[in-house]
């Protein structure tokens, strides 16, 4: 690669994030750029992902004279006749199969982890009692006792008053504490991306890269004083005029 | 005369010491010869293993009592006629007993006295076919030495159409079909009870405030498929906020990531304003495609909520990543904000961001309370017997399962263990 394509690269990767970026200042033109780039070639790499699957698994199956293609194929293309009102009917065959097989495909594994596997995980450590010590076991019997409270919450053909509602509280409580955990988690994740653009901001603030980061924050915040005077000024003779 | 004597004198004496050399052993074979040959394993079976998906073979034989600690053997596998075996498994001769395979007592009768191992091909071989034959042998070994092995043996592999292993799963499933159609005959007779659910009575509050401050609503469906329950259930509130659009005269606009969902909530929406005696108000571009890849969709529906200001945002379906990308913009436009979502690890971010928040079921829930549907009002009955079943077996079954801990009931254990297994 080029040193001067290096350094194009360097100064629209800085370019973009700090467009990006500056959202959390307002609304500003950059943000538009970005958002209508971002959007177009999130689109178009799509677009060439979905030709490629087309080539992949009914052009080059069909070159092998593997027909059977064709049925998935024409379901898949019934969808597009949405766009034609006068067959648009047609879809609905596309449809109605999509449902029907991801139903076929979520139902059994649905009932096997979210409904027997809750089951046997939960009771699965008391076969082991003689061998568990006394955390192992306030941690087993604390389990069986959230899981019970948790779906009492999530029961929807009682009122829950009395001591249904107490029940339910305390699986709110666990509810709670488990998403308390998952913000965390998903919040550090978050940062280690922010570390990984602060990271390249850096990089790019560089002589090599002709101080890409600098250069660009500084037009920046040039342009939003700039701006906010302007604007200022206007509003003033708005008011003025009224 | 004497030429031809010399000649064969010489012959007789190479083929003598030739036949000298050629008699005496080398030192290998000679010490191969002192060994007592190998003996024959066995009663060694091979067949398809029972309740697979294919690609699997099951090899018994019974087990040696004269085996010592230091006994192993070695399962050898090959694709080849001749030749070409790959050891696939090799354990001690205490292990891998009936008692270890991994199927539960109605489909398997396991026994402590036979030696049962699975053999995966798919892991040596990569893929095969239904029908491929391969060869398998089983040698005995103590203290590393063979002591005895068995001939080789033919077995093909088959996947199977039907997994009794998965019984119980089929029990549970007809059992829940069949309080789904009880409560679907009752629900259309005589209505279900669904208690109230907090969150959803905030939909009416939001989309009167959109009406009075004149700015519209943006119902956002998520970035899952059709097939997801959480897009589902949100076509259903969908399809109930729009009627209460439609009736209010308010907008709203539905942003998409998905174009299947985007067909799909156009036809929602569309028979709402039908149902609302509004087909008039219907506009093909409340729904909107964005796009279908995840942050420019959301980077694209922030911009739209912080340049509109919407007086009310619902976020209702499957969200990853972008929930509080959008969450947050739509609080800091001071939108009414209600959510709804199975992910659970988006959850905290609604809650953070949101006024009110639907968790999880209560998502799927919604469509059914909002809606009256007796179909969707027997779904969530339905489900309220799964979570029934679910806590009776996991009181039940941890006191079972301690109590025959305890008496050391391990058959009886087994047997809950089997019950609520999933495979």
């Amino acid at each position: 690669m080029s040193h001067t394509v290096l350094i194009a690269g360097a100064w629209i990767s800085a370019g973009l994030t700090i467009f990006l970026f500056s959202f959390l200042y307002k609304d500003n033109p950059f943000f538009k750029i970005a958002e209508h780039l971002y959007l177009g070639a999130g689109m178009g790499w799509w677009c060439q992902i979905y030709f490629g699957v087309l080539q992949e698994k009914v052009w080059t199956p069909l070159t092998h004279h593997e027909w059977l293609v064709l049925l998935p194929a024409l379901l898949g293309l019934s969808l597009i006749t949405q766009f034609i009102p006068k067959i648009s009917w047609l879809s609905r065959y596309g449809f109605t199969f999509l449902m029907g097989y991801g139903s076929g495909l979520a139902i059994p594994a649905g009932l096997a982890t979210d409904f027997i596997n809750q089951i046997g995980g939960t009771i699965q450590p008391f076969a082991n009692l003689a061998g568990m010590t006394a955390f192992t076991l306030f941690n087993s019997v604390l389990m069986a006792v959230g899981v019970i409270c948790v779906l009492i919450y999530f029961f929807f053909s009682l009122e829950h008053k009395g001591a249904i509602k107490k029940v339910s509280n305390v699986g709110i409580y666990f509810l709670m504490i488990y998403f308390g955990a998952a913000f965390g988690n998903t919040v550090m994740a978050r940062f280690s991306l922010l570390y990984g653009r602060f990271d390249s901001l850096y990089t790019f603030s560089g002589k090599q890269y002709l101080y890409a980061t600098q250069v660009i924050l500084i037009a920046m915040v040039t342009y939003f004083i700039l701006h906010g005077f302007l604007t200022r000024n206007k509003a003033d003779q708005d008011e003025e005029a009224a | 005369m004497i030429k031809h004597k010399v000649f064969l004198t010489l012959f007789l004496s190479l083929s003598a010491v030739c036949g000298l050399f050629a008699a005496k052993p080398a030192p290998a074979a000679k010490k191969a010869a002192s060994l007592p040959p190998a003996a024959v394993l066995g009663g060694v079976t091979a067949a398809d293993m029972p309740y697979d998906v294919g690609g699997a073979v099951l090899l018994r034989w019974a087990v040696n009592p004269s085996d010592t600690p230091a006994t192993t053997y070695t399962v050898y596998a090959s694709s080849l006629q001749a030749g070409g075996w790959v050891e696939a498994e090799s354990f001690a001769s205490t292990a891998k007993t009936g008692k270890d395979i991994d199927l539960p007592f109605w489909a398997w009768d396991g026994s402590a006295s036979e030696h049962a191992v699975k053999i995966e091909l798919t892991n040596f071989f990569g893929e095969i076919k239904d029908g491929d034959v391969f060869h398998f042998k089983v040698a005995a070994l103590e203290n590393g030495k063979l002591v005895a092995e068995s001939l080789p043996l033919d077995a093909s592999t088959t996947s199977n159409w039907f997994r009794l292993d998965r019984l119980n799963n089929v029990v549970m499933l007809l059992l829940v079909t069949i309080v789904f159609f009880w409560a679907v005959s009752h629900a259309k007779r005589k209505g279900l009870f669904i208690r109230r659910i907090a969150g959803l009575d905030a939909i009416d509050e939001a989309i009167g405030r959109a009406t009075e401050m004149g700015k519209p609503i943006y119902y956002v469906p998520g970035i899952g498929d059709m097939t997801m329950v959480s897009t589902i259930a949100s076509t259903f509130i969908l399809g109930e906020v729009a009627k209460k659009v439609a009736q209010y005269d308010t907008t709203i606009k539905v942003p998409h990531y998905n174009p299947v969902v985007m067909t799909v909530s156009k036809e929602v929406v569309k028979q709402a304003f039908l149902e609302a005696g509004r087909p008039d108000s219907f506009r093909e571009d409340i729904n909107q495609f964005i796009s279908s890849d995840q942050f420019s969709y959301a980077a694209s529906v922030d911009g739209m909520i912080s340049r509109e200001k919407p007086a009310a945002c619902f976020f209702m379906g499957y969200f990853m990543a972008e929930s509080l990308l959008l969450a947050e913009v739509g609080a800091t436009t001071g939108a009414i904000q209600i959510a709804g979502t199975d992910s659970e690890s988006q959850l905290p971010f609604f809650f953070t961001a949101c006024d009110y928040t639907l968790i999880g079921e209560e998502l799927y829930a919604a469509g059914a309370y909002l809606s009256k549907d007796p179909m969707l009002q027997s779904a969530l009955k339905a489900q309220d017997f799964g979570k029934l079943v679910v806590m009776i077996s996991v009181a039940l079954g941890v006191i079972l399962t301690a109590v025959g801990a305890l008496m050391k009931w391990g058959a009886f254990t087994q047997t809950i263990a089997d019950l609520f297994k999933a495979y």
